[in-house]
């Protein structure tokens, strides 16, 4: 089930971690009985720049779906309404909060008909493309490590071949320094990324978990949660 | 005439070197000393007030989360009860002319009286040079400075990132909390947080 959201230009809403400011979308479903229902699986955000910050979120339009079972025992041909509470917050150079109801009747049917009836295939394309721009699990035969200095951490990503960009997208606030440009090294088997530590980290972290993408709006985003290793200081 | 020119190039540098770099304003580290004017014309600097606690506290009047906190006067008791405990409670407007939450001074003045907000003053800042030494980033955005003027808060007012209005019963209020840890001598138990609200308004780099 997604919700798909059509922003003016020049506006965008928010991903998971908004980043310096801003507030990710919330859907609160309305579901049949013994309908479930999972969490949003948000698709990889871009870098929204305004003077001194950076944000993470959507331009033009995004589809936030998220898995849903329907209950057992349903007969074909019956009718089943899901709705969605919807609110979001939309900005540009201001923020304006926003809600609505949506909702969708569609009938119960055993066959999987690329959902023929009640929504067109042009739905089903829509469900298809946001499910791609879902960040996926990082492949077996690669390899991330991180390591924290003092100022920065370091990502290395190893594909097995030179990456010319990399972006990454920390899930927890306040880790690394949003409005910092990463700095992506590409060597033989991949790329290494400088990320600046937030100003307000005061303890080491554990792991840097968060969003990586590869290549520049090309649609290869990797979900990554990495230990992170602090280097040894060195010898003055 | 040597001398004060000397002096007036001294000052240009000194603008140039704080207005591209957020300077780094980090908690448990001295805060960063400022002079600023406010509504009515009065001069601050951060170092009049060794001694006492300050309050800084970004806000834009636009701003949907700004709002949330005056509109149900969450803002307006906690400046209350905070400046009759003795505290300095500065509200900073550093949104740049033409642009959202921008206010001159009789603008605000006026905005506060009809707010009935009780701030000890509120700074105007519409270079933005207070907003960036400081890095603030959100309106509303919470800073706390302690009697040795040491930076012990900086981050959200409270736990809701929220424009919603009921989200402020409930909520954990993390300057309450920094300000009630810091004055019974305890550290800070939430010292940093992910101020949550608009982006400041500043002028375009």
């Amino acid at each position: 089930m997604g919700v798909w959201f059509r922003v003016e230009k020049g506006w965008h809403i928010y991903w998971k971690n908004p980043g310096d400011s801003g507030e990710p979308a919330k859907i609160q479903w309305e579901l049949p009985p013994r309908f479930h229902v999972g969490s949003i699986e948000w698709p990889a955000p871009e870098r929204l720049a305004a003077p001194s910050i950076v944000d993470y979120g959507y331009e033009n339009e995004a589809v936030l779906i998220a898995p849903m079972r329907v209950a057992a025992g349903l007969k074909n041909g019956e009718k089943e309404t899901i709705a969605a509470n919807v609110n979001w917050l939309v900005c540009r150079e201001i923020c304006i909060p926003g809600k609505a109801q949506v909702s969708l009747t569609l009938p119960v049917s055993s066959v999987v008909r690329g959902w023929k009836g009640s929504a067109s295939s042009a739905d089903v394309a829509m469900l298809i493309g946001a499910r791609a721009k879902v960040p996926k699990p990082l492949p077996a035969t690669w390899k991330v490590s991180a390591t924290a200095e003092k100022n920065d951490f370091v990502l290395t990503i190893e594909t097995r071949k030179p990456e010319r960009a990399a972006t990454f997208f920390p899930l927890e606030p306040e880790q690394i320094k949003n409005d910092a440009t990463q700095l992506a090294t590409p060597f033989s088997r991949g790329v290494r990324l400088r990320l600046q530590k937030s100003d307000g980290l005061l303890k080491p972290i554990a792991q840097l978990r968060g969003v990586l993408e590869l290549g520049a709006g090309t649609g290869r985003a990797y979900q990554i949660a990495v230990p992170v290793r602090a280097v040894a200081a060195e010898n003055r | 005439m040597r001398k004060n020119l000397i002096m007036g190039l001294a000052v240009i540098v000194s603008a140039a070197m704080i207005a591209p770099f957020a300077w780094a304003v980090r908690v448990n580290q001295p805060a960063p000393d400022f002079t600023a004017t406010d509504s009515n014309g009065q001069t601050h600097h951060l170092s009049d007030y060794q001694g006492k606690f300050v309050v800084l506290e970004w806000t834009n009047r636009g701003c949907p989360y700004t709002r949330k906190h005056y509109e149900s006067g969450n803002m307006q008791r906690l400046q209350q009860e905070w400046t009759a405990k003795g505290v300095i409670w500065l509200t900073v407007l550093s949104s740049a002319p033409g642009k959202q939450g921008y206010m001159t001074a009789s603008q605000e003045n006026a905005y506060l009286k009809q707010e009935n907000a009780h701030p000890t003053a509120a700074l105007l800042d519409p270079t933005g040079a207070l907003g960036h030494l400081y890095g603030a980033k959100t309106s509303p955005q919470m800073f706390v400075i302690n009697p040795q003027g040491i930076l012990v808060y900086d981050g959200a007012i409270d736990d809701r990132p929220t424009t919603d209005t009921a989200d402020i019963q409930g909520a954990k209020n993390y300057l309450n909390l920094a300000l009630e840890e810091a004055m019974a001598g305890k550290p800070v138990s939430d010292p940093v947080t992910r101020p949550y609200g608009c982006s400041v308004k500043y002028a375009n780099e």
